[in-house]
């Protein structure tokens, strides 16, 4: 009896802990996959006007490069709350 | 290094007919940054106009126009084209007179008869689209036209469409649409054309022909054929003139160019009736040598002068002053901006960092032995200068990719060692380094079959390491700043300004020793063990604090809505992370095409060498090129974007602001012709 009981136990457990695995690895999935929509999201308009700035004016590349990829920030978050959940 | 090249502000005066000598002589040395003069009663310029170009500046100007027309003519482009034979000045004149007008007839001429044919041709192809949706009719041409008691309508319907009134109508229907031809009394074509609206109905002009539709449309097409031919013929002539005259074209063109530019020097500079003043930049280690060459070839009748620099208010031009090896990462910085004559030139850290950033990101032997062979492929392809800038920049990325492969034990997703391993196999050698694994921490993903029982990417240690680069070179980049505003601003202005940017780094690093001193992380700093003083927290807490407290405060005597850019210190920092981050990817997506090519198909294909095998080993191989190729590209895309934008974003928006006047001297770089 007991013996059945620790084996349903051990088995439950490791159940459990692929399944906690499981829901970290999606939640950092989430976490990269939801940023990096975001991000993109926010560069989208940035870069259509930043590309339309640097056709008048070659000069504003380094400006205009820059205020393309300030949201990034975010997707970089992101990834590190994704590595943080796995590691 | 570090410092643009010092310039000398040079004052040239002389009698204005030792105009032509000063100028050709300041042209061929290449040296002589003008600056402009512009009429307007600056201190000590009463009086002065602006000068009138030299002789010969219209006919030079005349020419050169023709020359470039001809060029563009039959597409010949100086930059593309290997510095030829020079030839002598005098006989390229002589040469001008004699065959320019030529030339230009007969590339004119030919010009124009493509034009015309190409015009031709289009009218044609006009002709056969209009025809086009009247072929399914069995009607022809001239049946549509021509009628008073009769009106008649062909277009495009989206329906079905019937007419109330007595009509003749053929329909072809087509996929979305149906066209429809019609024929009805010219009375009632009210009604008509209201029914048609319902049917949304689109026009189509009847086309002014006659004769069965396709028969036409084959006599346009004949027509169209004749016209490429000859279009082809004419194309084939002028290939011909280009062959011919190539070099003589190129030649001229520089040498009017270099003509009409020392002809009209004189519109740059200050003159008076009997006298001319011409300021500019010269690096300050040439002042000597034109100042001797200006009294030789006037016969010491010029006044030459070095005027001091107010670093304030002069516009001085910037020529880099970096080692030669530094020199093409200078095209990275121009693309960004160019330093100020006052300001740190970063060029050189730049030159040395971009390729450790490629490196780290790429780091595999294989990608990189590929890129090397790009690289050898492309110099031969492209001729400009900054094209060639940007390949030797190229090529220290990709050797910097090598050695980082060397160390991560990488070649194209598998490890180095063990490719190695296989070598040796075949040559019946011992593997020298078949228990190496890496020096660095490993990036292997444990990703199919190939890696059973590894023990995977070394990510927490990987992470830590991007984050101290991170740190570094920020923390350089504010050195960098602190230096920069203590050289170019003044007063209070210039205190407040080095002391915002010592609080921007007593932030981040206060941030640091706080975290160190609460948590314990690897390849980190261990200051947990320092005694507690109050609450709980140690020592190195309340040094963070401080730091933190300080730190701000520094930011906020400077300009308090600074104070909102604090977190963009944690996402710079972090933002190192894309070092380890990308290259992950460009592993991941190596193994991946490796597992699929060999543990999916070449592997099973090889176990059973049958027709099926065959098929799944030709799969494999198309998916492992295919992979490949798809990282190789991402992977130059990846490294290279990533590791500039840390240099852009991250590392110079620290310090660096840009906007230099670039250095350009009175002369040219002669390719095709002589001084």
């Amino acid at each position: 009896m007991a013996v059945e009981a620790i084996a349903v136990a051990t088995t439950d457990l490791a159940s459990i802990q692929a399944s906690q695995m499981g829901m970290k690895a999606i939640g950092a999935g989430l976490a990269v996959g939801l940023t990096g929509v975001g991000t993109g999201v926010a560069e989208m308009g940035i870069g259509a006007a930043a590309v339309g700035a640097i056709a008048e004016n070659k000069d504003f590349f380094g400006l205009g490069l820059l205020f393309t990829v300030i949201p990034e920030t975010i997707v970089i978050f992101g990834l590190v709350v994704g590595l943080l959940l796995l590691f | 290094m570090l410092k643009p090249k010092q310039m000398s502000r040079l004052l040239i005066a002389a009698s204005r007919d030792q105009m032509g000598p000063v100028v050709a002589e300041l042209y061929r040395h290449n040296l002589f940054h003008i600056e402009e003069y512009v009429e307007g009663g600056a201190e000590g310029y009463e009086g002065f106009k602006i000068g009138s170009p030299l002789s010969g500046a219209s006919e030079a100007s005349v020419d050169l126009l023709k020359i470039r027309a001809i060029e563009n003519a039959v597409s010949i482009n100086g930059d593309d084209m290997d510095s030829a034979q020079a030839c002598p000045r005098t006989e390229l004149r002589s040469k001008i007179e004699r065959e320019l007008p030529v030339l230009e007839r007969e590339v004119e001429e030919l010009t124009q008869k493509r034009s015309k044919l190409d015009t031709k041709q289009k009218e044609f192809e006009q002709k056969i689209a209009e025809i086009t949706p009247f072929v399914s009719i069995p009607v022809d041409l001239e049946l549509y036209r021509g009628y008073t008691g009769f009106t008649v309508y062909a277009g495009y319907v989206t329906g079905e469409v019937t007419l109330s009134v007595p009509n003749e109508m053929h329909i072809s229907k087509g996929k979305e649409k149906t066209f429809i031809v019609t024929v009805v009394p010219a009375g009632q074509r009210s009604e008509v054309e209201r029914a048609l609206q319902e049917a949304a109905f689109q026009s189509v002009p009847i086309p002014v022909e006659s004769g069965a539709p396709q028969a036409r449309i084959d006599y346009y097409t004949g027509q169209i054929a004749a016209l490429s031919k000859e279009i082809a013929d004419t194309n084939a002539k002028l290939d011909a003139v280009k062959q011919q005259h190539a070099g003589f074209l190129v030649a001229c063109e520089e040498y009017l160019k270099a003509e009409v530019e020392q002809t009209e020097a004189p519109l740059r500079f200050a003159t008076t009736k009997q006298t001319f003043i011409a300021e500019g930049w010269v690096p300050s280690d040439k002042v000597d040598e034109i100042s001797a060459a200006l009294t030789k070839v006037t016969g010491g009748k010029v006044y030459v002068t070095t005027l001091p620099t107010d670093l304030e208010h002069d516009a001085v031009p910037v020529e880099y002053n970096n080692p030669k090896f530094a020199q093409p990462a200078q095209m990275l910085m121009d693309i960004y901006s160019r330093p100020k004559y006052t300001e740190v030139d970063p060029t050189l850290m730049l030159a040395i960092v971009f390729p450790i950033f490629f490196g780290l990101i790429v780091g595999d032997v294989g990608y990189g032995l590929i890129f090397l062979a790009l690289y050898f492929g492309l110099k031969k392809m492209m001729k400009g200068e900054d094209g060639q800038k940007l390949l030797t920049v190229f090529r220290n990325a990709s050797i910097s990719s090598i050695i980082f492969g060397l160390l991560f034990n990488e070649f194209l997703g598998f490890k180095f060692s063990q490719l190695v391993g296989w070598i040796c196999g075949f040559a019946g050698a011992v593997n020298p380094i078949e228990h190496y694994e890496s020096l660095m921490f490993s990036r292997h993903l444990l990703i199919g079959s190939t890696e059973a029982g590894g023990h995977g990417p070394a990510i927490p240690a990987l992470m830590i390491m991007a984050i101290w680069i991170g740190i570094l070179h920020i923390s350089l980049g504010r050195g960098l700043g602190m230096y920069n505003h203590a050289k170019q601003d003044h007063g209070i202005h210039r205190i407040k300004a080095v002391v915002a940017n010592f609080g921007w780094l007593a932030v981040m690093w206060g941030i640091l020793i706080a975290i160190w001193s609460n948590v314990v992380m690897p390849y980190m700093f261990d200051l947990t063990g320092l005694p507690v003083i109050a609450a709980g927290f140690n020592l190195g807490t309340f040094i963070g604090g401080a730091l933190i407290l300080g730190g701000v405060i520094c930011i906020a005597w400077d300009s308090v809505l600074e104070v909102i850019e604090l977190p963009t210190i944690i996402s710079h920092v972090l933002s190192y992370a894309r070092l380890v981050a990308v290259g992950l990817s460009s592993v991941a997506i190596a193994m991946v095409v490796n597992y699929m090519a060999i543990g999916m198909f070449i592997n099973p294909g090889m176990a059973d060498l049958s027709l099926v095998g065959i098929v799944m080993i030709v799969v494999g191989l198309v998916i492992f090129l295919f992979g490949h190729t798809l990282n190789i590209a991402l992977g130059l895309l990846g490294g290279g974007l990533h590791s500039i934008r840390l240099h852009y974003v991250e590392f110079f928006t620290k310090f660096y602001k840009g906007g230099g006047i670039r250095y350009v001297p009175f002369g040219m770089k002669r390719k095709f012709t002589e001084e």
